[in-house]
C-alpha cells in the first residue's frame, strides 16, 4: 500500500515538474542581451568588409551569434519609439552595421551622436546585400544594447 | 574643348541627380504577419524592411532578413526560424515588382492613391508571382506604402509539422508599412 502511494506520488511529482518546465518554456521571452556575454567582439568596418568579401563564409562564421560591435556612429534614427544606430565608415563607404536597439535602451539613445565611438551588443540577423547599387549593404543586429561609449 | 567636356560632365551629373531624386527608400520599414490557428494566434513583427521605389518607372523592391522577425515568445521565434522558414538556409525574403498603375500616382502631389503591385515574392527558396493591392500616401513629398495581403505557406513549401497541423493555419496575413525618404545621391 505504502509502496503504491510512493509510486503515485513520484509520478505526480514528475508530471508536475514536466508541466512547470513546459509552461515556463512556452512562455519564455527573449533574453535581455545586457545580461549575456558576447560570443564575438569585432570592429564595425572589418565586420562589414568580411561580409562584402565573402558573405557565405561570413554568414557561417557569425550566424546565431551575439556580437559586440565596436565602431563609429554614422547615424541614429528614431521612429515611433524604435531606434536604429548605424555604425561604420563615416568617410565614404555606404555599407554599414545597422543595430536595432532593444526598446528598454530608449533612455540611452539621446546620448549617442554621429562620430561617437561605441560598442553595441546585439543578435546578428544576417547580411542584406545591396542588389540595387544605390543603398549600400548592411550587417543587421537585433535586440541591441549599448555596451559602452568611449 | 574644355568647355565642351565641362558641359558633358554637368549634364551627366544632372542626369544622375535627377535619377536619384526619382527614387525613394527606407531601411526601417515595418512588416508584420498574423496566423490564426484553432488553438493559438501567432503574430510577429519586423522593423528592418528595406524598400526602394523608382517613381518614374514604378519599379519596386522589398527585402527582409527572416531572423529579424520578433515574436512575443522565444520558443515561437526559434520554431519559426528552425522548423518553418529555415532561416539559416534561406536567410532573406524579397519582392521585386512594378506598380502596375504607376502613371496614376502623383508622387509630387500630396494625397492617397490606390496602387496595384505585381511581381515575384521569393521566400524559403521558392519564387512565386503575386499581385497585391495597396495604398501610396504622399505627404510632404514623401510616399508611404501600405499593403495587406495573404499568402499560403504551402505555396512556398513551408511545412507545418503533423503534430500541430490542426492548430496552425496554412494562411498567413501580411501587413507592410514603409515610410520612404528621397534617395540622395
Amino acid at each position: 500500500m505504502r509502496r503504491r502511494t510512493g509510486i503515485l506520488l513520484g509520478i505526480a511529482l514528475v508530471l508536475a515538474v514536466v508541466a512547470i518546465y513546459a509552461y515556463r518554456e512556452f512562455h519564455r521571452t527573449n533574453t535581455n542581451l545586457a545580461e549575456v556575454k558576447a560570443d564575438v567582439t569585432v570592429g564595425a568596418v572589418p565586420l562589414v568588409n568580411e561580409f562584402l568579401a565573402n558573405d557565405s563564409v561570413a554568414n557561417v562564421k557569425y550566424q546565431n551569434k551575439i556580437l559586440a560591435v565596436q565602431g563609429v556612429v554614422k547615424e541614429v534614427t528614431t521612429s515611433e519609439g524604435d531606434c536604429t544606430v548605424v555604425m561604420g565608415d563615416t568617410t565614404g563607404m555606404s555599407s554599414s552595421v545597422r543595430c536595432l536597439l532593444d526598446s528598454a535602451q530608449a533612455a540611452f539613445v539621446g546620448n549617442i551622436r554621429r562620430g561617437d565611438v561605441i560598442t553595441i551588443k546585439g543578435a546578428i540577423t544576417g547580411f542584406k546585400k545591396d542588389e540595387t547599387g544605390l543603398l549600400g549593404s548592411d550587417v543587421e543586429l537585433n535586440r541591441c544594447v549599448l555596451d559602452s561609449k568611449q | 574643348m574644355n568647355n565642351r567636356l565641362m558641359g558633358v560632365a554637368i549634364l551627366l551629373l544632372l542626369s544622375v541627380l535627377g535619377n536619384a531624386q526619382d527614387k525613394f527608400f527606407t531601411k526601417s520599414g515595418k512588416i508584420s504577419f498574423v496566423s490564426k490557428g484553432t488553438v493559438e494566434t501567432i503574430t510577429a513583427k519586423h522593423k528592418g524592411v528595406t524598400c526602394v521605389v523608382d517613381s518614374k518607372s514604378g519599379a519596386i523592391q522589398y527585402a527582409v532578413l527572416m531572423k529579424g522577425f520578433e515574436f512575443a515568445k522565444a520558443l515561437m521565434q526559434e520554431h519559426f526560424n528552425e522548423n518553418y522558414v529555415e532561416s539559416d538556409k534561406y536567410p532573406k525574403a524579397d519582392f521585386k515588382g512594378m506598380v502596375s498603375n504607376n502613371s496614376e500616382i502623383r508622387y509630387g502631389q500630396d494625397g492617397s492613391y490606390p496602387a496595384k503591385v505585381k511581381g515575384t515574392l521569393s521566400l524559403h527558396g521558392v519564387t512565386k508571382e503575386i499581385e497585391v493591392p495597396g495604398t501610396i500616401v504622399v505627404n510632404g513629398g514623401k510616399p508611404q506604402l501600405n499593403a495587406s495581403f495573404s499568402i499560403l505557406l504551402s505555396d512556398y513549401h513551408i511545412k507545418i509539422p503533423a503534430v500541430v497541423k490542426d492548430n496552425i493555419s496554412n494562411t498567413v496575413a501580411i501587413t507592410v508599412d514603409c515610410a520612404l525618404e528621397p534617395l540622395k545621391p
